[in-house]
């Protein structure tokens, strides 16, 4: 009965739109106060204490600063060093400056861990590039966004972080190292379709014309940009840095190299950049602690276990209930941003996936992946948002080429769920 | 060669480009207060791989202090965020339909988290007091708990006050 009415209530202030993370801890606040009305305060104590709890945990220091590394990064001036030797190597015929924004947003992705801000910074450039070059607006809105969504795989990532807090028998260096690959497979994914698309409506004639960039000076100017993944992830790798310190080493390297050697940003620009990026953390930050209050009154009310018990003993099988936990994940996904998805669904899935004895990292690498889509798939999709903003065009007009993307990296999303070792193979061999 | 070699990004945009609703209190007050934080958690934390590398002795005690600022920078970038309008939420019901009917829902949507927010203020006070009555202290660097706990009530004020003064602009509206 209080279990119904907290997922109704949950619900309807969702869809009215009170913001995600009130919406939850409203919920259960209300819950937690109707199960215990003899109680001292009725009970309501654990939801300060939840609160408090759930916000001062030291894990959680990994999201403010990789915001950060992104917030930096986004404005250092490396995208546009990057794009340049991207195309000193592709060359510009039919469907390479696609290549180029995709294969770009992936490298970033290996120094950033959000998707918007990867649209946002890939964009700025590549879009007004791709225009010139006589590809349609909503194409290169399109490839940009979901060029940026293999952020969130390709390490460091940070739903990746969040789905760590959340499930702590996956480290965040097993998960960094499991998104590598699907990661890589999720661009392939968008690559051949984009190139396709360009092919057959023989977009980019006019970039036909102009000179390719030199590659030797190219890569010179890249290199700094180049190193920042190699600081990031070898660092962690090496095991010289935990993730908050890579992420803070690199905040740092970034600095220096926006402001001395790239000279894109200046000493104004920081102040703009930390509130953004404390305002964006906190966004986040906000929504985990406050879903603390919302899974302790699911615990309190104990009906976790009778709802995985009725899937679990429901007949489908393991993939039946992949299937639709799948198409469930893909619809909310269409509403939701992926960091509220995983606070709402992995506490209601995790045992589940214990049941079945699904790997817990594979398991978030789906997710996570699942979460990428969700982020260019109309009509919510925080990419597509930021890109058709900088194209001036209507989201809608985008469709007709975004939905060709959205199926090439559900195609990589099939093929990471039925061979599990396409993610857990470097995370073994590393020893993680 | 003609130096047009690196290309010109074009600027890309800082921040929340449309312009702050306007308050009564700046925002500037919540804008330092988390940039501030950020700042010093970054500092914090690179002080600490720097003097690890160098005396390969680490000072775990820092940990305390980067908590506290954490807390402090949710509470503070989380308030401006509510003015801003950031945080995330399904915007298909109440950003939709006529002017009139998006300032009915925006009054709706502010008045309950204003509600949320006063009992949270309530309870997270209650919580200091009773901290405060233990008289515990904190395990690394041995202070009242308390210190760290009466400014999630203080701070929670403030995104109550926040919220307060956009259900009276929300209301204004209205009418």
């Amino acid at each position: 009965m209080i279990a119904s009415l907290l997922f109704a209530l949950f619900v309807v202030l969702m869809a009215v739109g009170v913001p995600v993370g009130i919406a939850l801890g409203g919920a259960g606040t209300l819950a937690i106060a109707l199960a215990n009305p003899d109680t001292h305060w009725f009970g309501l104590m654990a939801v300060s204490q939840s609160f408090y709890a759930g916000l001062a945990k030291y894990p959680l220091l990994a999201i403010p600063m990789f915001v950060l590394v992104g917030s930096i990064f986004d404005r250092s001036g490396v995208a546009a060093r990057l794009v340049r030797l991207a195309q000193s190597i592709t060359g510009n015929g039919p469907g390479m400056l696609a290549i180029v924004a995709i294969t770009v947003a992936m490298f970033l992705g290996g120094i950033s861990g959000s998707g918007p801000a990867c649209a946002a910074a890939v964009g700025a450039i590549m879009i007004g590039a791709m225009n010139r070059a006589g590809y349609p607006p909503a194409y290169s809105a399109s490839v940009v966004a979901a060029g940026a969504a293999t952020d969130i795989l390709i390490p460091p990532s940070i739903a990746m972080i969040v789905y760590s807090v959340l499930v702590p028998q996956a480290s965040v260096p097993a998960l960094f190292a499991a998104g590598m690959l699907p990661g890589i497979l999720a661009g392939i994914g968008l690559i051949i379709p984009s190139v396709w698309l360009a092919r057959r409506h023989n977009m980019g004639a006019a970039a036909r014309l102009e000179p390719r960039p030199p590659f030797w000076r190219s890569l010179f100017e890249a290199i700094p940009g180049l190193a920042a993944p190699v600081i990031i992830l070898g660092g962690m790798r090496m095991g010289y840095f935990t993730p908050t310190e890579a992420a803070v080493v690199a905040v740092f390297y970034g600095l220096f190299i926006g402001i001395f050697i790239h000279r894109a940003m200046s000493w104004r620009d920081l102040f703009p950049i930390f509130r953004e990026a404390g305002e964006l953390s906190a966004v986040i930050m906000m929504i985990v602690t406050l879903a603390g209050i919302f899974a302790w009154s699911l615990s309190t009310l104990s009906i976790i276990d009778p709802i995985t018990n009725a899937i679990v003993h429901s007949g489908l099988g393991q993939y039946g209930v992949l299937t639709l936990l799948i198409l469930l994940l893909i619809v909310a996904g269409m509403f939701l941003d992926g960091i509220s998805i995983f606070l709402i669904f992995v506490p209601l899935i995790q045992p589940v996936a214990m049941a079945f004895q699904w790997d817990l990292v594979w398991l978030g690498v789906v997710l996570t992946l699942m979460v990428a889509v969700g982020q260019f798939t109309p009509p919510v999709a925080v990419n597509l948002m930021v890109s058709s903003k900088i194209a001036r065009i209507p989201m809608e007009s985008t469709v007709p080429w975004v939905l060709w993307l959205v199926g090439g990296m559900l195609c990589s999303l099939v093929l990471v769920v039925l061979f599990p070792q396409i993610a857990l193979w470097l995370p073994h061999s590393l020893g993680y | 060669m003609p130096d047009d070699h690196v290309p010109d990004p074009s600027p890309v945009p800082i921040g929340n480009p449309q312009a702050d609703p306007t308050t009564r209190i700046s925002l500037r007050f919540e804008d330092w207060l988390t940039v501030l934080s950020l700042a010093a958690l970054a500092c914090i934390t690179m002080a600490n791989v720097i003097v690890r590398y160098l005396t390969s002795e680490s000072f775990a005690w820092t940990e305390e202090i980067s908590i506290f600022l954490l807390v402090v920078l949710t509470m503070s970038a989380g308030s401006s965020a509510f003015v801003r309008r950031l945080h995330i939420r399904i915007e298909l019901l109440a950003d939709g339909g006529s002017p009139a009917r998006q300032r009915r829902f925006a009054l709706l949507t502010d008045s309950i988290c204003l509600l949320f927010f006063i009992g949270l203020t309530v309870l997270l006070g209650r919580m200091a007091l009773d901290e405060f009555n233990w008289g515990d202290t904190s395990p690394a660097i041995g202070v009242p708990t308390w210190w760290y706990s009466m400014w999630l009530p203080i701070l929670s004020a403030v995104i109550t006050l926040r919220l307060a003064g956009m259900v009276r602009r929300a209301w204004g509206a209205v009418r």
